[in-house]
């Protein structure tokens, strides 16, 4: 019986390693440099009173990405896929257009943190960003992918740094457990920004696009589905606690002096004199790791949905000539923003700003595209959305929808800046 | 050519112009795997209550959707189950190829009318079918034209896409070479069962060379329509194109002030080919025969007959050459060398040792009939069109056109193709 019940775990712990992956690597890529930039920014503006909105959106992603898995599992394509075929060429060619560029942009933001943390360890941009992009290809392009999704798997453990930094500069718990129980807001265009910042930066179409299309690829049987569903609780989970561990990180030091960052080196520069010299690194590994994960992750993506779209042949296990089309916007999303972050005079801060405001239009219309198509009886049959799923995801669409459209009305009329 | 992209949501009036309904999608009859006929129209759901119009009630599709009768008299179909409903399953699905790579996806459908009702035709996967559902269209020609690069129509016949009994992606049943380009007789066969209108519509998207080769294989009916619908320059383009014999027919066929005003546009050389061909009566040797055939000077050996016949034009241009022509200096036939005896041939024997003296040819007034039996009895690939005269050789006649002769052309469609 023992014995038995033994085998039965370690089956059941195989399985799950197998199955492991797209969901730890989609939350862990939220956290990259644009999201340490967003996480640092809050933590030093508004210290501890982010958390409690990390705790929403924890379950806002997980509600999306468990949406998204599920269809993957059940349809076994790819949420690009399932656009086009139920939507059609205008609908598929619209989302397509925003997420190569919104992507492109976010692309070159993690070439940017990259080149940031190797000028933080003293190694020139004008080596690390070229170095990094080649070892990225090199690695995407030429090996298998099961075994980038281990190397992946390993760059998300970098994420441990800011756990580290937390506990040695020991913050005071009983705030941070006050801020999460008794959450407060502000009604201000500021504050409305940096949450939708905040949610933006977690809840993505691209990793929509990834999560379904890398569930899809491995083929996950429905019956072993409870295990995909797992992985993206748990990645989702920990995602959101680095994110947490980073907004404590930047209140408890910088919030504290009034030191008020916009970009995750600023953070990492700032921490230095006054939480020491080791938290600087830290924070740097850290966000080199994340950075090397989501240009690895991105482009993919990207790339991915593409070709889902339009038909061509995608995938890693191709050969070049298999899969030119696939190859040739992978290589030209990495080769483009490594330029474009090697151009000294560009200023890189509009140009986030057009992908971010890009990535803010795709989220709602693309979470109204997944809902329609979770709760499609034809495709999902008894695997669609059930009620407490609707409500949930429902009600998250229209405060995104609703803070979106506030966001842009007021941007457009100028009030918000 | 009609797309479904164009008639989807559509307006359908019945026959007094009023509407009944749009139009949700076509069903089509999948048991016929060729050219399957649209079975019904499938209308969204009206107050009027039917959803299904059977094909037979279809007055036209394009540029309106239009039915025969009045709203009143449509007889409700009822779908038996072969139906294949066209926008829900085929269009924006994913191709792959006979090993399932993905290729791309169905961006459009291709229908037509044949000749009392309508048919799907094929899967059209090309970027312009994309734009132009994106309403790019011309914005798309625009910048093809800039960089000279004319946007393909790129259709795959719906045979080639193997049953959909299957769920989706669509598999190909040949491989992804075979069908960017259609084998020229399967599009005149298609062209030759469509309409008109539809037929010149689609040949429009052609480039010279498969069009040429297209005509080759079409009707003269067909043929004459096309190149009188078509501006002269192109026109004369197409048939510079085409083999000198098939051009020479065709100009035969046109008024002599067309086919005049078309040999003055083609290029010289060719032209002059055309014309030698043109003098002789259509139904003779000289008619059918093609002047572009493999010679070679006498006295070489057999490796420079061989390198003589890489970088002679005419022998470039000969259709199959079964056979290589030893001529002399005054253009008299000495003898035939078969491809086979000069490729096994020690490339430094004589070549005159391997010629067989040709006993069998004919002079340009033999009469058609003839010419296909002296090819049959003797089991010929092709017979030496000789002059009478001053035992000059003037050109060849090939199997294919005497078989042309021997099979009336509404029966050589009906054999099993091989491919």
């Amino acid at each position: 019986m023992k014995i038995n019940r033994l085998q039965g775990w370690m089956r059941r712990i195989g399985l799950y390693l197998a199955i492991l992956g797209p969901g730890l690597i989609t939350a862990s890529a939220d956290n990259d440099a644009p999201g340490i930039a967003t996480y640092s920014m809050v933590g030093s503006t508004y210290g501890y009173q982010f958390l409690s909105i990390i705790l929403v959106v924890t379950i806002g992603e997980i509600i999306i990405q468990e949406m998204a898995a599920r269809m993957g599992v059940v349809t076994g394509k790819g949420t690009a896929d399932l656009i086009r075929e139920r939507y059609g060429v205008k609908v598929a060619a619209f989302a397509m257009f925003t997420l190569l560029l919104a992507n492109l942009g976010t692309t070159v933001s993690q070439i940017a943190g990259i080149a940031a943390s190797a000028e933080l360890f003293g190694i020139s941009r004008f080596i690390a960003a070229p170095l990094a992009a080649l070892i990225v290809s090199f690695a995407v392009l030429r090996g298998s992918y099961k075994y980038i999704e281990k190397i992946l798997l390993i760059l998300s453990l970098s994420a441990i740094s800011y756990i580290i930094t937390v506990i040695l500069i020991n913050p005071p718990w009983g705030e941070i457990v006050k801020a999460l129980v008794a959450p407060s807001f502000e009604f201000n265009p500021k504050f409305i920004v940096a949450v939708l910042a905040t949610i933006g930066t977690t809840i993505t179409p691209w990793g929509i696009f990834y999560l379904q299309a890398s569930v899809a690829d491995k083929g996950v049987a429905i019956k072993d589905y409870k295990y995909t569903r797992f992985d993206v609780t748990v990645g989702a989970t920990w995602g959101n606690i680095i994110s947490a561990f980073i907004i404590i990180c930047t209140a408890a030091t910088l919030f504290v002096h009034g030191i008020s960052v916009t970009n995750a080196e600023e953070a990492a520069m700032a921490l230095a004199p006054l939480a020491g010299n080791w938290a600087n690194i830290l924070f740097s590994v850290g966000l080199l790791g994340a950075s090397l994960l989501a240009v690895s992750v991105l482009p993919l993506s990207t790339t991915y949905a593409i070709c889902e779209a339009f038909g061509f042949e995608r995938g890693l296990n191709r050969k070049f000539l298999e899969a030119p089309v696939f190859y040739g916007i992978f290589t030209i999303i990495i080769a483009l923003s490594v330029i474009i972050v090697l151009i000294p005079s560009i200023p890189l801060f509009p140009l986030m700003w057009v992908s971010q405001f890009l990535n803010a239009i795709l989220l709602p219309i693309l979470l109204i595209l997944v809902l329609k198509l979770a709760n499609d009886k034809h495709l999902m049959g008894k695997w669609k959305n059930n009620l407490l799923q609707n409500s949930l995801a429902i009600g998250l669409t229209i405060l995104i929808s609703l803070i979106t459209s506030a966001l842009l009305i007021t941007s457009i009329i100028g009030i918000g800046s | 050519m009609i797309y479904l992209s164009q008639l989807i949501n559509q307006n359908v009036w019945d026959g007094f112009g009023n509407i009944v309904g749009k139009l949700e999608d076509i069903l089509i009859d999948a048991t016929e795997r060729k050219m399957p006929p649209v079975a019904a129209l499938s209308l969204k759901k009206n107050p009027g209550g039917f959803d299904f119009v059977p094909s037979y009630q279809i007055a036209s599709l394009w540029p309106s959707i239009t039915l025969k009768i009045g709203s009143d008299r449509i007889k409700p179909y009822s779908p038996s189950g072969h139906e294949l409903p066209l926008l829900d399953r085929v269009l924006d699905q994913q191709i792959v190829d006979i090993d399932g790579r993905r290729l791309v996806r169905v961006n459009d459908l291709q229908l037509a009318r044949a000749a009392d009702h309508f048919v799907l035709t094929g899967v059209d996967v090309s970027g312009v079918s994309l734009l132009r559902r994106l309403g790019l269209e011309k914005v798309g020609r625009f910048v093809g034209s800039i960089f000279k690069k004319p946007l393909d129509t790129v259709v795959i016949p719906w045979e080639f896409v193997a049953s959909i009994e299957l769920d989706d992606p669509l598999r190909l049943s040949v491989s992804q070479n075979k069908i960017v380009k259609m084998p020229p007789a399967d599009i005149a066969t298609i062209v030759d069962e469509l309409d008109r209108h539809t037929t010149t519509a689609l040949l429009e998207g052609f480039n010279d060379e498969d069009l040429a080769d297209t005509l080759e294989e079409s009707s003269s009916d067909l043929q004459m329509t096309i190149l009188s619908n078509m501006n002269p320059e192109r026109a004369a383009d197409i048939l510079e194109e085409m083999d000198p014999d098939e051009a020479a027919d065709l100009l035969a066929d046109l008024p002599n002030a067309t086919s005049q005003i078309l040999l003055e546009l083609m290029e010289k050389d060719e032209a002059l080919e055309v014309r030698k061909l043109l003098t002789y009566p259509e139904d003779t040797a000289g008619g059918i025969m093609t002047t572009e055939y493999a010679h070679v000077p006498d006295n070489l050996t057999v490796h420079e007959a061989i390198n003589y016949l890489r970088q002679s034009k005419d022998a470039l241009e000969d259709e199959v050459m079964y056979y290589v022509h030893i001529l002399n200096q005054d253009n008299r036939l000495q003898g035939i060398v078969t491809l086979r005896d000069l490729v096994m041939a020690d490339p430094h024997s004589d070549l005159d040792q391997w010629k067989e003296p040709d006993e069998i040819y004919v002079n340009p007034l033999t009469s058609e009939k003839d010419v296909a039996y002296l090819i049959a009895k003797y089991n010929l690939l092709s017979i030496p069109v000789i002059d009478p005269n001053n035992n000059k050789m003037l050109g060849i006649v090939t199997v294919d056109d005497a078989i042309d002769i021997l099979l009336p052309t509404a029966w050589k469609k009906r054999l099993p193709r091989l491919f």
